[in-house]
């Protein structure tokens, strides 16, 4: 048992998960930890109060809320797993969106911009096209489609500029970000599509449901009663495979780790580098469209349309969602379903204890932060293992002791 | 006897994880020796000098000077005690002058003042004396690699440094310069100063040294005295077997020409002259024809200008009767084999597989894929058959990630991808840089292997003994042009360094071929 352990451990891919489960198991304890000490040094609450505060971090998805005696009541709640289910949909598809570039050697730190793109250009369709002269599932089909273009062409800028004058794509992206931020500001601003029907909604543009437009629920209402999950959370784990499936079988996938991997050696090799930052660039961004499409295409969610100060935090937390899942595409649908399941723990502790909602974002952040050191600790059990056994081609890196034993060709 | 040993490195052992660098090894330097120490890559030379230099603490073994047991801890340790070492890559300040490098961290002061007057006297003196040409007043940016090398042994100098450590001091430099250098540390010797010469080319060490230190795997195999040895038995204790030094081939029967350049010009990243300029030639079928020349004299431009990855400026470049001078590198690469100088940089995916990394021209062809998904199981296959045809050793076959592959088999997978490519011209550029002589023995017989199979091979080498060896026609490249044409039967070494250096020229010449 222990032999067959270990050789499982020797597995990059064994080693990968360990990590994010062990960086997760500290996220939570560290969290723990805040609610600790704000339970007890906070008037009013105390160490009861911390125990249930601990209980809803750890178990706050099986929450049903309190009984009779006011004790906290644990089980198998459709509706909290319904709507994780529901939140997790564009959380996938963002993380997606920043796992396609990671692999391809590009960081997509312009995925809020490529979502924002993408909600106005979904709910432009969604809205105005009327789905009593088109079916509403054609209305919705073209809704979702528009937001992955408008994703796909915004993700496309900063490729294009990176590609062509060689600027660092991040710096591209931050300033997309900001410039979607106010220009669909001002494609809402006094638009017809401003919420005017229910009072003091003006900051709201009308549900896609206002047009009939909605994503079908199918069944999964009946499985999850009274959450807003839909069929969404399929399609975003349908979309998860078709990238794993791009990245690591086609021969586009192939050419587009190369130009991640060594640029210079995929452009020797007669492989077109700058279209190939595009296109990854393009893809990232329809990703982070289609997150935005599921989202608002829901016929449920609102959309607050005076952006212009405000980045949607959905699109930047993509990156611990990829991070976290080592950018892998079939793991990212477990490590969205993962960040969503905070928000709802999150969510249980705001409701039923003293911590308010500004503490349970603390908390929160504090996991998703240590989350994200999944990559530290993979290096540390990478460290580990190379001193347990001896590398094969270590006689070359010898006189070279740390990571730069690539470099040691030249040393004798 | 023991009297005479000046440093004494008794029983060294230094790991380093999942590896024994230096593995119980003895060393004995004599006062006003030159003592070479000679092993292939990653025998653990550099990592010995370390500590005697105090960059590295053994785990076992003592190090003693005159007899008495020191410690060294760190390198001011060791200047303390009179060792100075004249690293492979020089660790001078670009942008300060020479003297303030020489003088850098020995400074003299008074008073918190820096005293330069005294310093360059003494500097001066000591370039008079050992005949050290340096510009004291020159940035080290603007001068010759050569002469970049003269300030660091003035440094060893200046401190006073009666023990010298030499790590691969010639590969910089020109034969002239090499020749230089040699008399310098002989010039040393006579003083008293004691040499160690770190080195695994066997002509400079048969020149210069009095004894040889050999280092293989970590392990010490032995010192003898270089009167009563040659090089070929250095060379087998080096590597461990019975080597071949010379390339065994016959007389080039050239063909027609398959690569044709005229007036060919690479435009420069670093200032705006040319860095290939006007240069015209041809490669035959069936010969290997060399360029040669010191590092960064537009060897690397011409071969970017090529094979695409760099644009031309002007002429034209034919390849089989095909005007390529605009065409992409794809294009290219269809009559083309291409054997990078950067083999980490273009000549691998290192976070790739060695099977991936095998298809990384053809994934797209046929056999390789089915519908744009790539055909996993053609791709293992055709690995397999390379892996077994080149000999490329590797952890686990196909699917071992090409950043864990030695130097040697990495290179050795390059070779394997791109000669089985078959194509007409072959372009080596460097393909033995940092291997070992085992690697190089094979790499130059499947290049020769190459020639004559009627293929037209261009090899880029900085290499003398390479170009000397493997060429059937050599052309020397200096400040980005042709500045002469040989026959490697009828030139040696001393006429094409003089070329190399610029310090002649051939007007015009023989390159009509």
């Amino acid at each position: 048992m222990k032999e067959k352990w270990s050789a499982l451990m020797q597995k990059d891919g064994a080693k990968t998960v360990v990590a994010s489960l062990l960086s997760i198991l500290i996220g939570l304890l560290v969290g723990c930890v805040i609610v600790l000490v704000v339970g007890l040094t906070n008037p009013g609450m105390g160490a009861a109060a911390a125990w249930d505060g601990i209980r809803l971090v750890l178990g706050g998805i099986l929450s049903t809320g309190r009984d009779a005696v006011g004790n906290l009541t644990f089980g198998f709640n459709p509706t909290n797993v319904g709507n994780m289910l529901f939140r997790a949909t564009p959380l996938i598809l963002t993380g997606l969106s920043v796992a396609v570039a990671f692999k391809t050697g590009l960081f997509n730190i312009g995925a809020p911009g490529q979502y924002l793109m993408g909600t106005a250009a979904t709910l432009v369709v969604a809205l105005s096209i009327p789905s009593t002269v088109v079916p509403a599932p054609v209305v919705w089909l073209l809704a979702f489609l528009s937001g992955i273009l408008a994703g796909a062409a915004w993700g496309a800028i900063p490729g294009l500029v990176k590609a062509l004058l060689n600027i660092n794509e991040v710096l591209a992206c931050i300033m997309t970000n900001w410039i979607a931020a106010n220009l669909v500001t001002w494609i809402f601003d006094g638009s017809n599509w401003r919420n005017l029907e229910e009072n003091g909604k003006t900051g709201y543009i009308y549900k896609t449901a206002h047009n009939g437009v909605e994503t079908a629920k199918w069944g999964l209402d009946t499985i999850f009663p009274s959450s807003q999950v839909n069929w969404g959370i399929i399609i975003a784990a349908v979309m998860a495979v078709a990238v794993y499936i791009l990245i690591t079988k086609t021969t586009l996938g192939y050419e587009l780790v190369s130009c991640g991997s060594n640029r210079h050696a995929a452009r020797y090799a007669g492989i077109n580098d700058r279209r190939n930052i595009v296109l990854s660039m393009a893809i990232a961004g329809g990703l982070a469209g289609a997150a935005a499409s599921l989202y608002f295409l829901s016929g449920n969610t609102e959309f607050a349309w005076s952006t212009y100060q405000f980045l949607p935090p959905v699109g930047f937390n993509g990156i611990p969602v990829a991070l976290l899942a080592a950018s892998n595409p079939i793991a990212i649908i477990f490590t969205g379903c993962f960040m969503s399941m905070l928000n709802i723990a999150g969510q249980q502790l705001t409701n039923l204890t003293g911590y308010n909602e500004y503490i349970t974002d603390v908390i929160i952040a504090a996991i998703v932060y240590l989350s994200a050191f999944s990559l530290v600790i993979k290096m540390m059990l990478d460290g580990q293992k190379k001193h347990k056994t001896s590398v094969p081609a270590a006689a070359d890196s010898a006189p070279v002791p740390g990571g730069k034993a690539e470099k040691g060709g030249e040393d004798a | 006897m023991a009297a005479e040993n000046v440093i004494e490195m008794l029983h060294i052992t230094k790991r380093f994880p999942g590896i024994i660098a230096n593995d119980d090894i003895t060393l004995q330097l004599r006062q006003g020796e030159i003592h070479a120490l000679l092993g292939e890559n990653g025998a653990g030379k550099s990592t010995l000098m370390s500590v005697l230099f105090g960059l590295y603490q053994p785990e076992a073994g003592v190090i003693k000077k005159n007899g008495q047991e020191v410690k060294i801890n760190n390198p001011n340790d060791a200047t303390a005690l009179g060792i100075g070492m004249v690293h492979q890559h020089f660790k001078l300040i670009d942008v300060f002058t020479v003297l303030d490098n020489i003088i850098l961290g020995a400074e003299t002061t008074k008073a918190g003042f820096l005293q330069k007057r005294e310093a360059r006297a003494k500097v001066e003196a000591l370039s008079e004396r050992y005949g050290l040409k340096v510009d004291l007043d020159a940035k080290v940016e603007d001068i010759t690699v050569g002469m970049q090398q003269r300030v660091e042994i003035l440094k060893m100098l200046y401190r006073d440094n009666e023990i010298l450590i030499f790590d691969e001091p010639t590969a910089v430099l020109t034969p002239q310069e090499i020749d230089e250098l040699m008399a310098t540390m002989k010039e040393f010797a006579k003083e008293g100063k004691s040499i160690l010469f770190i080195s695994h080319k066997l002509n400079e060490i048969m020149e210069v040294s009095d004894r040889v230190t050999v280092l293989r795997k970590g392990k010490y195999i032995g010192t003898v005295d270089t009167k009563d040895t040659d090089k070929q038995s250095l060379s087998d204790m080096m590597v461990g077997r019975s080597v071949q030094l010379e390339v065994q081939k016959g007389p080039a029967k050239p063909g027609e020409a398959v690569l044709s350049l005229r007036g060919f010009c690479v435009p420069s990243r670093a200032h705006k002259r040319n860095a290939v300029n006007l240069v015209s030639f041809d490669v035959r079928a069936g010969e290997i024809l060399c360029i040669a020349g010191i590092d960064g004299n537009g060897q690397t431009e011409l071969v970017h200008g090529l094979t695409g990855l760099e644009k031309s400026s002007g002429g034209t470049v034919t390849l089989c009767g095909e005007d390529i001078s605009h065409a992409s590198i794809r294009h290219r690469g269809g009559n083309m084999s291409y054997i990078p100088e950067d083999r980490h940089k273009h000549g691998l995916v290192l976070d790739f597989t060695l099977e991936q990394n095998m298809v990384l021209q053809r994934f797209k062809e046929k056999q390789f894929q089915t519908k744009g998904f790539v055909n996993k199981g053609a791709v293992r296959e055709y690995a397999q058959r390379l892996i077994e045809q080149y000999d490329v050793r590797s952890g686990q076959g196909p699917v071992t990630v090409a950043r864990s592959m030695s130097g040697g088999n990495q290179q050795k997978a390059i070779i394997a991808r791109e000669l089985d490519r078959e194509k007409p011209l072959v372009v080596a550029v460097q393909p033995t840089r940092g291997l070992d002589v085992g690697a190089i023995e094979y790499i130059h017989s499947r290049l020769v292997a190459e020639r004559d199979k009627g293929r037209a091979v261009l090899l880029v080498s900085l290499e003398l003994d390479e170009v000397m060896n493997l060429s059937d026609r050599i052309l020397v490249m200096y400040e980005g042009e042709i500045v002469g044409e040989f026959d490697p039967k009828q030139t040696d070494v001393q006429e094409l360094g003089l070329y190399m250096a610029g310090a002649k020229r051939m007007e015009k010449g023989g390159h009509s071929a």
